[in-house]
């Protein structure tokens, strides 16, 4: 091999300019086999990495201090250990709260996994319409979490629609959102409604690189549908299935906007979650050193849940 | 030298320059400061910036009106701030901080508020008033006004808290405010039989039941034990044991089944109580006598007056304190705290227009002028029959967030009496 055939990956000794003896053409080889970022460039990245450590690490570290602290949010303050996590596990409307959080969560990675995988298998190839359809399904996305919770706060209201409709059927009207035993379901519901589309479109990007001669194949051979699915969409769009789920899971574990703007939390608890806690214990009851503690143990939740569902969902061929 | 070496000389230079320049504009920026105050000594400055809730948003919020009335009659301008509710303790807590807050602030009394005075004077972070405002201080309440025998906060006007009763509605509807409250059961019966409700409540935001507990504790609680806020800082009581805060969430409970809620009471907002009242669907709601009167003012031919929650037994009882004080912040200019003690003391002087234009009662009791809200309950306040609100002498926020979930979960059938009023005393001992 010479090195005018070398890659950026290629790491033989005249690649790297150290091979002895190559005389007049020793610099210009090396030169231009060089990689884009080589060795002794590393400090071009500290400014960078320095910013990051200084503003997000060290910043979050400072915070997470607090979490060991009873500071009211003026004044002095004083170190009492793990006391606020011991409050935690003490507390039951904590522990409801961990509950709850764990309930969307995992209601919420399901329901827009599952719903959203479905819609992108319906309208990947054959449907006509399919693209006007992707762009309906895939409109709640862009809307405010905010606004989007204040329309189906509406449409949950006990004089609303909702309630309407159930009127005409006969039915008895439903406190939505005022009831503990469906105004979780109801959050859930409408987190679900408004991101659905957008796992939808992850797997149709997903789809889109699935070969269809295979599938063809598989079908020449007499595999059904399901067959199909189960051991040649499924296992190609894996990637696919990686991000959807990690991303949906993150995004239920810090759940805020929807329950704030539709129960606030309640009723008297019912549907709160640990990020509303949070916001709650730290800016509205002055509680800052357990709003941290709560901070510290919801980001420690979605770490090992991340990484867990990392390792579940990784490609081991 | 080589050019080469002029180079990195003309490079270190401009590095140099940089952080030099920076430094010198800091300290024109720190000197400008520095005249300013000098400018400002020996005299009150001709302006100062005011900080105030302002929960409509409108340009009819009281604190506006007053700051315009003051800069009109005696030429020093205010620079107004209002902000919302919701996050106008944190914020002043924040630039309080910060070192960047206003001059003058409006706080609650007491320490049981996000907004509250008194953490804020512990800490260091307001001045102490005068004499004048501490002549304002409702007796057997300097704790909630400030510390060590130093007023921090000036109280305004007295605002009642109880019942505000739609009297056009209850004459459509043949029903007499109730004299206690086995009548005031009877009269939901009543009422739910004519497709109304004896009271309207925002169910869903919990500080309303947490409000309606507080309206009914008044007669339960404070009219036999006025020193029970002082029995539970000494740790001579608690609420689990209180039979008085018993029977007012059993109140709440027995209200509850008799029907005297609107429909869907667990899940209104706001938005239902201004509704019920204005159209005449529900009789009565649980708010401050202020906004009754904002209510009354905003909606023509709508007459609202304050009562007080029917006692069970016994004679009525109110609930009326200043909920809102003005605080000095010490970190301000001396000619700018000058200017701001100035305006609490054209306040005090003018505390008729003061409470007109609040919608409260006059901070010395009742007079000729009361406002005609407040006509059911004068004898109440002219007596002294009347206790400040209770979350007032409490010492967190916690406590009153604690009564309000409960009082939501007894709503919709979450928890009990006993379990509501023991997270009360854990909240209480934090």
């Amino acid at each position: 091999m010479t090195a005018t055939t070398g890659t950026p990956q290629d790491t033989s000794p005249v690649v790297r300019g150290a091979a002895a003896g190559a005389g007049g053409g020793r610099l210009f080889r090396s030169r231009r086999a060089r990689p884009l970022i080589s060795h002794g460039r590393w400090w071009w990245a500290l400014p960078a990495v320095l910013m990051v450590v200084l503003i997000h690490y060290l910043a979050t570290a400072g915070g997470a201090l607090y979490a060991f602290t009873d500071w009211s949010g003026v004044g002095d303050f004083n170190f009492i250990g793990l006391e606020n996590f011991r409050r935690i596990f003490a507390d039951p409307a904590m522990i409801g709260s961990l509950t709850n959080t764990l309930f969307l969560a995992f209601g919420f990675l399901i329901a827009t996994n599952v719903v959203g995988l479905v819609l992108a298998l319906a309208l990947n190839r054959t449907l006509k319409t399919r693209y006007l359809l992707r762009v309906l399904f895939f409109m709640p996305v862009v809307l405010s979490p905010l606004a989007v919770s204040y329309v189906w706060k509406f449409i949950f209201d006990f004089n609303g629609p909702l309630n309407g409709v159930l009127g005409w059927v006969g039915m008895e009207p439903q406190l939505w959102l005022a009831d503990a035993n469906l105004a979780l379901w109801a959050v859930l519901v409408v987190m679900a409604w408004q991101t659905t589309g957008m796992v939808m479109v992850i797997y149709l990007a997903g789809l889109a690189t699935v070969p269809t001669e295979i599938e063809e194949a598989a079908a020449l051979d007499g595999a059904g549908n399901w067959r199909r699915f189960r051991h040649i969409t499924l296992p190609s769009i894996r990637p696919s299935v990686a991000i959807a789920s990690t991303l949906m899971l993150l995004q239920g574990l810090r759940v805020f906007d929807q329950v704030m703007a539709l129960t606030g939390g309640g009723p008297a608890g019912a549907t709160e979650t640990l990020a509303t806690q949070v916001y709650k214990e730290t800016f509205a009851l002055s509680n800052f050193g357990f709003g941290a503690a709560l901070a510290l143990l919801l980001t420690l939740i979605m770490l090992v849940f991340a990484v867990l569902q990392q390792a579940a969902t990784k490609d081991r061929s | 030298m080589t050019q080469q070496g002029h180079g990195r000389l003309r490079r270190l230079g401009v590095l140099a320059a940089a952080p030099a320049l920076g430094a010198l504009t800091l300290a024109a920026c720190g000197g400008g400061d520095d005249n300013a105050s000098a400018s400002g000594s020996g005299g009150a400055a001709d302006s100062f910036t005011f900080a105030f809730e302002n929960a409509s948003g409108g340009a009819e919020n009281p604190w506006l009106i007053l700051a315009e009335e003051y800069s009109e009659e005696i030429g020093v301008e205010i620079e107004t701030n209002p902000l919302p509710p919701d996050s106008y303790g944190l914020t002043m807590r924040t630039q309080l901080q910060g070192g960047n807050a206003p001059t003058l602030m409006m706080f609650a009394p007491g320490s049981g508020q996000s907004s509250s005075v008194i953490p804020l004077a512990e800490a260091g972070y307001l001045e102490p008033l005068g004499e004048e405002a501490a002549s304002l201080v409702p007796e057997g309440s300097e704790s909630q006004f400030g510390i060590d025998g130093e007023i921090y906060a000036q109280p305004t006007s007295l605002i009642p808290v109880g019942v505000t009763w739609n009297v056009g509605a209850a004459e459509e509807a043949g029903v007499e405010y109730p004299e206690d409250f086995d009548a005031y059961l009877e009269a939901c019966q009543s009422l739910a039989d004519q497709g109304k409700s004896m009271a309207v409540i925002a169910g869903a935001v919990p500080p309303n039941p947490g409000l309606m507990a507080m309206a009914i504790s008044a007669t339960r609680v404070y009219a036999e034990t006025p020193d029970f806020n002082d029995q539970l800082a000494a740790g001579d009581a608690s609420f689990a044991e209180s039979e008085g805060w018993q029977d007012t969430l059993e109140t709440i409970v027995e209200m509850n089944e008799a029907g005297c809620f609107q429909p869907g009471a667990p899940g209104a907002g706001f938005d239902g109580i201004t509704q019920g009242i204005t159209q005449g669907t529900s009789l009565s709601a649980f708010l401050p006598g202020t906004a009754a009167n904002e209510l009354a003012n905003a909606t023509p031919g709508l007459e609202l007056d304050t009562r007080a929650f029917p006692p069970a037994d016994g004679d009525p009882y109110l609930l009326a304190s200043p909920n809102y004080v003005l605080s000095i912040n010490a970190d301000a200019e001396e000619a700018q705290k000058e200017a701001a003690l100035d305006f609490l003391n054209w306040m005090s002087e003018n505390a008729e227009r003061v409470t007109e234009v609040q919608g409260g009662v006059p901070i010395t009791g009742p007079g000729e002028n009361l406002n005609p809200t407040y006509e059911p309950v004068r004898d109440l306040l002219e007596s002294g029959d009347y206790a400040p609100l209770p979350n007032q002498g409490w010492p967190n926020p916690s406590v009153y967030g604690a009564l309000a979930t409960g009082a939501q979960g007894l709503l919709t059938g979450q928890g009990d009496v006993q379990s509501v009023l023991e997270a009360m005393d854990e909240a209480y001992s934090q």
